[in-house]
């Protein structure tokens, strides 16, 4: 029999130790993940279908380019490649040297890797990738680890454009390609094509997709960066994994994020949250400058829209000033030109500033003479006998008949409450000036398929995120050989001057040349005003302090490869 | 002329038949407390509708959709200025409460009464003309009826945009009337039966003139019955549908009040602007049901209580 005293020592002595050996034991084996909220779960893992954030957030840690920005100076730095290639200008060629890589599967990068990822996407005409290739006559493979591009012409985009296309393994990807070959429909089979395990070169591999409920990535032991230093920055990554969550709605994340259910919430935070997280000790807010166009397009092939005179009355009439204080609550800054203003090499002041600095008043009546002058007239004129503005009834063309009514399309409020907010207020300014206009929100693939695909629409209010800090898009969102069934050029403008010079400037290797043909463009557009440029958002991300650090601030925020590589646990 | 005498007399009489009914109606209606209730918070509500015309009156920054205080640029809380606060863009809460109320009353009633006029007659000629027309309108009913209004909504907003309210008040009106009809189809089932329409008959009245003249009077009332739950109805989808992001977004509502502060990141933050919208959808929802419950009473005389029986 043992005495009383005696057991209850020895069950306390044995309680004690199965806890403290409990704890030891989960504390040795506890990885350090980071968990990140997202707004919405990946579409797919194929790299060629994605389309969609919430995949490019994924497959960005799994896939790597040969080049890519630094995120202090945003110049172009080597990659996966080991120098930036030089222009050879007689032989119109780059020759590119790769850096001792593998792939997540311990095989080698080689150059047959490169040549067969350009290869694909010019077989198959991959969107999203092919006009960024299309300039490409020849990938020669010189060895395993040099690979040299032949272009058809001098072209200014190859490097920050057509090297930093994300590279794929040809073990992994060739018998896809194959199979695809053979199908009626090789493009659609090549994207349809599930991917469950992808063979990366990046800081992260899958280890678990549950879908509906979580993804997890696991570091990759084979990453190249591993320990190097790049851009003075000593590369990871330090965590063992990335756990990505997914909510649906800024409420449930931005409650996680305050629980300590994930470390950050990968999506800008509206002004309605910024308080509460402020007064967190344990959350930062990061704030960041995005390379972002939020516009107001138009179609130019359909009246009343195809009349420049009356897109410039609607720029006039539209007050960014106020979108950008009310509804984006400061955080912000208006857009006068195709070019955000944080891109301070390429962004040209146009001629006209449509409407900055007037008052409500002063507005309707610049707008009001420009129309007057273009032969409309109204019902009831919004500038009344004495010179005071009134509201006007039934705006007539300059034919006489009545305007018919029109629909700006906008992304529903779930999607961008912002955006969709904006189209409502814009649409009561040109209520208030007799224009039958009506802010319809909808769904953003029907909104897209409307706008691209069936191209029946009279105005629409998109955006452009993450915009290459080359301005190259302006000429695939603006040359008429665009404008075509889901073409990029989605307002169906025409201008043969605007053209030619999009074209030249394509063609310029000299960077100081370059940037007056770009002025040019943006002077012709906010002159013509197929898109008129809304406003640029700042990138605002929430964290939390208490488990890791180390997040990189650079250009679109602190949701990039620099960051993932450089976080480091905060360990006690 | 002493026919037109008759037919002048006969016209008052009906008359004075429908004045004796009233008020016969209106005697037990307001003994029943819970219906002078609802009657209560529906006047308030109308009041509210109706005022919802003078704020922008007195300023522009209080109209609901577009006016904003120029000093406000945040949301904040009740002031002697702004009786309920601003939302986020330093709009007037009371004005969109107020337009809210007018929201409401037009998606309810407009689209509790198409579906009610719709519900009558369908189930009328069903009721009625029975054989093949009523299975082949009663399996439409069917049809109908098992199929989820919000749902259907969502699908049709997400295929073609956002529906503006008129729209959004067919679709209601559309998918409403299986159940007025239902009930309007059995009632009508007795009364064809009866001797009095036996007579329309023999004396050669027409269908149409046995179903609009002898049947619909009988039926009436109980459709106005159906009518006062279908509003409630009516209003609780717009709110839902707006709540959700798939409003009218020309339109002020209470659902789109809700989707505002909750969009914003406000649902926490704001209660002067949260509780407003959803305590008033909630009270006139209650307003039309109470409304509803009390007219049960007046038209069937077996709810009253033991000596209130008229």
């Amino acid at each position: 029999m043992i005495p009383k005293k005696k057991k209850a020592v020895f069950f306390t002595v044995f309680f004690l130790g199965c806890l403290w050996t409990g704890v030891g034991f989960g504390a040795s084996k506890r990885a350090a993940y980071l968990k990140v909220g997202l707004f919405a779960e990946p579409k797919t893992l194929n790299i060629w279908l994605a389309s969609d954030r919430w995949s490019f957030s994924v497959l960005s840690k799994i896939y790597q380019g040969l080049v890519t920005r630094d995120p202090e100076t945003l110049e172009l730095i080597p990659w996966l490649a080991e120098t930036l290639p030089v222009y050879d200008p007689q032989t119109l060629s780059y020759t590119v040297t790769l850096r001792d890589a593998e792939w997540s599967d311990g095989s080698p990068v080689t150059a047959e890797d490169v040549a067969f990822t350009g290869n694909l996407i010019k077989e198959f005409k991959i969107p999203r990738h092919y006009w960024r290739w299309n300039f490409v006559k020849a990938i020669q493979v010189k060895d395993a680890k040099t690979v040299r591009f032949v272009l058809e012409k001098p072209m200014a985009i190859f490097l920050s454009r057509t090297l930093t296309t994300p590279i794929v393994s040809k073990k992994e990807w060739e018998a896809v390609a194959q199979r695809a070959r053979k199908a009626g429909k090789p493009l659609t089979a090549l994207m349809n094509h599930k991917i469950k395990n992808p063979i990366g070169n990046g800081p992260f591999v899958l280890k678990t997709w549950k879908q509906g409920a979580y993804l997890l990535l696991t570091k990759n032991p084979h990453f190249f960066g591993k320990g190097l230093k790049i851009a003075g920055h000593v590369l990871g990554p330090h965590v063992d994994g990335v756990l990505f969550k997914f909510y649906g709605t800024s409420d449930a994340a931005i409650l996680a994020l305050k629980k300590g259910d994930i470390d950050m919430y990968w999506w800008s935070v509206q002004a309605g949250y910024l308080g509460d997280l402020k007064k967190n000790p344990k959350i930062t807010l990061f704030r960041n400058e995005r390379s972002a166009m939020y516009y107001m397009g138009f179609n130019l092939r359909k009246p009343p829209f195809n009349d420049v005179a009356l897109r410039q009355a609607v720029a006039t009439l539209i007050d960014k000033d106020f979108i950008i204080t009310r509804i984006l609550q400061g955080d912000g800054e208006r857009m006068d030109s195709v070019v955000p203003k944080g891109n301070k090499f390429y962004y040209c002041r146009p001629d006209t500033l449509w409407g900055a600095g007037l008052s409500r008043e002063q507005r309707v009546k610049a707008a009001y003479k420009r129309l007057v002058e273009a032969g409309y007239s109204w019902k009831v004129p919004p500038v009344d006998e004495s010179g005071k503005g009134v509201r006007a009834k039934e705006i007539r063309l300059p034919g006489g008949a009545p305007m018919g009514p029109f629909t700006i399309l906008t992304p529903p409020a779930d999607y961008d409450p912002l955006r969709a907010m904006s189209g409502t207020i814009i649409q009561e300014w040109l209520r208030a000036f007799g224009m039958p206009a009506s802010a319809k929100p909808m769904a953003f693939g029907s909104l897209l398929d409307q706008v691209k695909v069936r191209r029946d629409f009279d105005a629409f209010i998109l955006a452009y995120g993450k915009l290459s800090l080359d301005p190259d898009w302006i000429r695939a969102f603006f040359h008429s050989k665009n404008d075509k069934v889901r073409g990029r050029n989605m307002s169906g403008y025409h201008n043969p001057e605007f053209d030619r010079i999009a074209d030249l400037s394509a063609a310029t290797m000299d960077k100081k040349a370059r940037r007056k043909l770009i002025c040019d463009m943006q002077k012709i557009l906010m002159k013509d005003l197929p898109y008129i440029p809304l406003y640029t958002p700042k990138m605002i991300e929430a964290v939390r302090n208490d488990r890791f650090s180390g997040w990189v601030n650079t250009l679109e925020g602190i949701g990039n490869i620099w960051s993932f590589c450089l976080v480091k646990p905060i360990r006690p | 002329m002493a026919d037109g005498f008759k037919t002048r007399k006969k016209a008052l009489s009906r008359h004075g038949h429908w004045i004796e009914r009233w008020k016969e109606g209106w005697a037990i209606y307001k003994k029943n407390l819970l219906g002078r209730i609802g009657l209560a918070l529906l006047s308030i509500f109308t009041l509210m509708a109706l005022a919802s015309f003078i704020p922008p009156l007195i300023d522009p920054m209080y109209g609901p959709m577009s006016g904003v205080d120029p000093a406000i640029t945040a949301s904040t809380g009740p002031s002697a200025r702004h009786w309920l606060g601003t939302d986020f863009m330093g709009r007037d809460l009371f004005s969109q409460l107020l337009a809210g109320a007018r929201v409401a009353f037009t998606v309810g009633i407009t689209s509790a009464f198409v579906s009610i006029v719709l519900g009558t007659l369908i189930g009328m000629v069903a009721g009625y003309l029975g054989g093949w027309t009523d299975v082949f309108l009663m399996r439409a009913a069917d049809l109908i009826m098992v199929m989820p209004t919000l749902l259907v909504v969502l699908i049709l907003a997400a295929l073609f945009g956002q529906l503006n309210i008129w729209s959004i008040i067919l679709i209601i009106a559309l998918f409403r009337w299986p159940g007025v009809s239902r009930v309007i189809r059995a009632q009508t089932l007795t009364l064809k039966e009866r001797p009095f329409i036996d007579a329309a008959r023999v004396a050669g009245a027409s269908h149409v003139r046995i179903i609009f003249r002898h049947i619909m009077p009988n039926v009436l009332p109980l459709s106005f019955l159906y009518m006062t739950f279908r509003v409630t109805a009516a209003i609780n989808i717009e709110a839902a549908l707006a709540f959700l992001g798939f409003g009218d977004p020309g339109t002020v509502s209470w659902g789109m009040m809700l989707q505002w502060v909750w969009k914003t990141g406000h649902m926490f933050k704001a209660p002067y602007w949260l509780l407003p919208p959803g305590i008033c959808i909630s009270l006139i929802t209650l307003a039309f049901y109470l409304l509803g419950r009390a007219m049960d009473e007046v038209l069937d005389p077996r709810l009253r209580k033991e000596g209130e029986r008229y």
